[in-house]
């Protein structure tokens, strides 16, 4: 027994004053840009019943942590923001018209491997939108993605673009059953052109549909990619996503973010949740995405109101560690003065008042509570680095300013 | 602006052809030929830095982002699943996975229930069982001289790959399935293909046309190799 009590558990970790400083700081200047942006705030339970990620199928139950409640019932711990504000779009706001627009930063647990930089806990902030399922709220959720990650300072972002409707509307197009479909969307969210070859020869597959195939996985870059490959494509729902991403790129270009954006249409995660746009966000330092969103009109139907919903969120933990190696300056927290008092009568009173005026200034302020004299005093401040040393003993009065 | 670009590769003779690959492709690879035991070898000028890994752990550094490209075996990435581009076949180091046992199970295979299958990819094994033939079995991880395993009644198969089927052939054993074709893979990181694909797309595609013209060569050669044979003849 206690043979942990020194420990953490893998993938959780203490979070020490400069990083639970910035993180502080990271987190206000999200919070304030949501909300300008009119997205509001809430909180979820860290808890919730295990049949709220159930029953979608958008999670796999191995990626949960799974508890029991004493009536038998098994609950499982956070493990995104969407799911919970599908619920409660679908079930506390069933009354309030759409559009909505919420936002949260909060932490998520999720049972993985992690290191990295990756946690199974994690602070992740994001936002949805829900009841609109136009090409311009694709667009404001990614530019609020965009603008998210260059209010915290990280400059240097990729945002990649794709489309889960086009890859179902070739699939479509060429009669390949879902399974099958799922299987070539591994292939090509992976980028693995020798699986889809044989994929394609086992599907019988036109020459063109096999030739068209083979180049999803290559196909990124900008607007020219997308007006290369728009003429090789006949399926009028692949087509329409293609369109979408080009209105996209436009309205993106107003907002002025083009240069943050690329397209990736070989990009084909959890097709099973995405029924859009899917975007995510890359920055230099870590091996992860840092930004994941995207359209997902189907969840909030789970819940049983039928309500489209597109939204991301950005993991602040990765963050904090792309800035950390790009090596931008972390915030500390800095002691401009220390009081120290003798025992004159009234010199505790002075000093607490002093320090108290301080503050009000916005200055941090210690007040000595060891007894200290006056040269442990100076000497302490000078040890710790702080700025100001006042020591009241009921004379005149009797400073000493440390040049820093 | 170029980028540093990390190249994690499998210890071995993989390595040493991967490093053939990439220098026939116009890469200056002298820092990774030194003879030394440093692990990590950095030519700044070339842009490149090599990092000499166990083949199991090119996919991790690569997934992490430690490295941006790595040469590993296509069985490793089946085993370890991770999250990466997979991006060129590179032809060498080529094998299968393979279901291995006794000959006189060819065929008779799934009418065994809950068989017990020794591997070196406990992962490989149940993805094939579990996902592929929808069947419960029992996996017994070994490190090793797998083939002992059904000579001994440890387990009934084994899962491994097959290169010239000899260990197997002389011990008794057979090739029953064939799970998948193994061979060499370069494969990316998801960030890095993008964040640096200024200096990995061209180094992409460098090394395919590379393997395109060494294909090509080996094809005239055995066109002419079969031409020599007529005129001998």
């Amino acid at each position: 027994m206690g043979n942990y009590r020194f420990h953490t558990p893998d993938g959780v970790s203490d979070m020490l004053p400069d990083d639970c400083r910035t993180k502080r700081d990271l987190e206000q200047k999200l919070r304030t840009l949501f909300s300008l942006n009119g997205y509001k705030e809430i909180e979820t339970p860290g808890i919730e019943f295990f049949d709220v990620y159930a029953s979608g199928d958008f999670v796999s139950q191995e990626n949960l942590y799974k508890l029991g409640d004493q009536e038998g019932r098994i609950l499982s711990l956070r493990y995104d923001g969407t799911v919970p504000v599908a619920r409660l779009a679908a079930t506390l706001f069933k009354d309030t018209p759409p559009p909505l627009r919420f936002s949260y930063i909060e932490n998520m647990y999720r049972f993985r491997e992690s290191g990295g930089g990756r946690q199974r806990e994690f602070c992740q902030a994001g936002v949805e939108l829900l009841g609109i399922s136009s090409t311009q709220a694709d667009a404001e959720v990614i530019a609020l993605a965009i603008s998210s990650a260059l209010e915290i300072g990280l400059t240097d972002l990729q945002i990649s673009i794709g489309q889960a409707e086009f890859f179902r509307g070739l699939m479509e197009a060429w009669e390949i059953p879902q399974e099958d479909a799922e299987e070539i969307s591994k292939h090509i969210d992976q980028k693995d052109t020798v699986a889809l070859e044989k994929a394609a020869d086992r599907y019988g597959l036109t020459a063109s549909a096999k030739e068209t195939l083979l180049l999803i996985p290559a196909l990124f870059g900008t607007y020219d990619t997308l007006d290369a490959f728009a003429e090789r494509v006949e399926s009028p729902r692949a087509r329409a996503a293609l369109q979408n991403v080009r209105e996209i790129l436009n309205i993106l270009d107003d907002y002025g973010y083009t240069k943050y954006v690329s397209v990736d249409l070989g990009m084909l995660r959890s097709l099973d949740y995405y029924t859009g746009m899917i975007f995510k966000g890359f920055t230099y330092e870590v091996g992860f995405p840092i930004i994941s969103g995207g359209r997902y009109d189907k969840v909030v139907s789970v819940f049983g109101r039928d309500l489209a919903a597109v939204g991301f969120s950005l993991s602040l933990n990765l963050c904090m560690t792309a800035l950390r190696r790009q090596d931008k300056e972390f915030l500390s927290l800095h002691v401009d003065t220390i009081i120290g008092y003798s025992n004159e009568p009234g010199m505790r009173r002075l000093a607490l008042s002093m320090a108290g005026d301080l503050r009000e200034e916005g200055l941090v302020a210690l007040v000595d509570c060891e007894g200290m004299n006056e040269d442990d005093l100076s000497h302490f401040a000078e040890k710790r680095g702080i700025d100001q040393m006042v020591f009241l003993n009921g004379g005149v009065c009797d400073c000493e300013e440390e040049e820093k | 602006m170029t980028d540093m670009i990390t190249i994690a590769l499998s210890k071995g003779r993989l390595a040493d052809q991967a490093i053939d690959l990439l220098e026939a492709s116009g890469y200056d690879c002298s820092a990774a030929r030194e003879k030394s035991r440093r692990l990590i070898l950095e030519d700044e000028k070339a842009g490149l830095r090599f990092i000499m890994a166990k083949p199991a752990d090119v996919p991790t550094y690569v997934e992490y982002g430690a490295a941006d490209i790595g040469v590993v075996g296509k069985d490793t990435l089946l085993e370890e699943g991770r999250q990466l581009y997979e991006v060129i076949d590179l032809g060498f180091g080529a094998c299968r996975m393979c279901v291995c046992g006794p000959a006189s199970l060819k065929g008779k295979l799934d009418q065994i229930p809950n068989k017990r299958v020794a591997s070196k990819y406990p992962n490989i094994t149940r993805s094939y069982f579990e996902g592929t033939k929808h069947e419960s079995v029992e996996i017994i991880k070994l490190n090793g001289s797998v083939e002992l395993a059904p000579l001994i009644g440890l387990a009934e198969v084994i899962v491994d790959i097959v290169e010239s089927g000899r260990t197997l052939r002389e011990n008794g054993l057979d090739v029953l399935e064939v799970i998948a074709d193994i061979s060499a893979r370069v494969i990316v990181n998801r960030v890095s293909m993008k964040m640096k694909a200024q200096s990995i797309m061209p180094m992409l595609d460098a090394l395919r046309c590379q393997l395109a013209k060494q294909k090509e060569q080996e094809e005239a050669d055995t066109v002419n190799i079969q031409g020599e044979e007529r005129a001998a003849t």
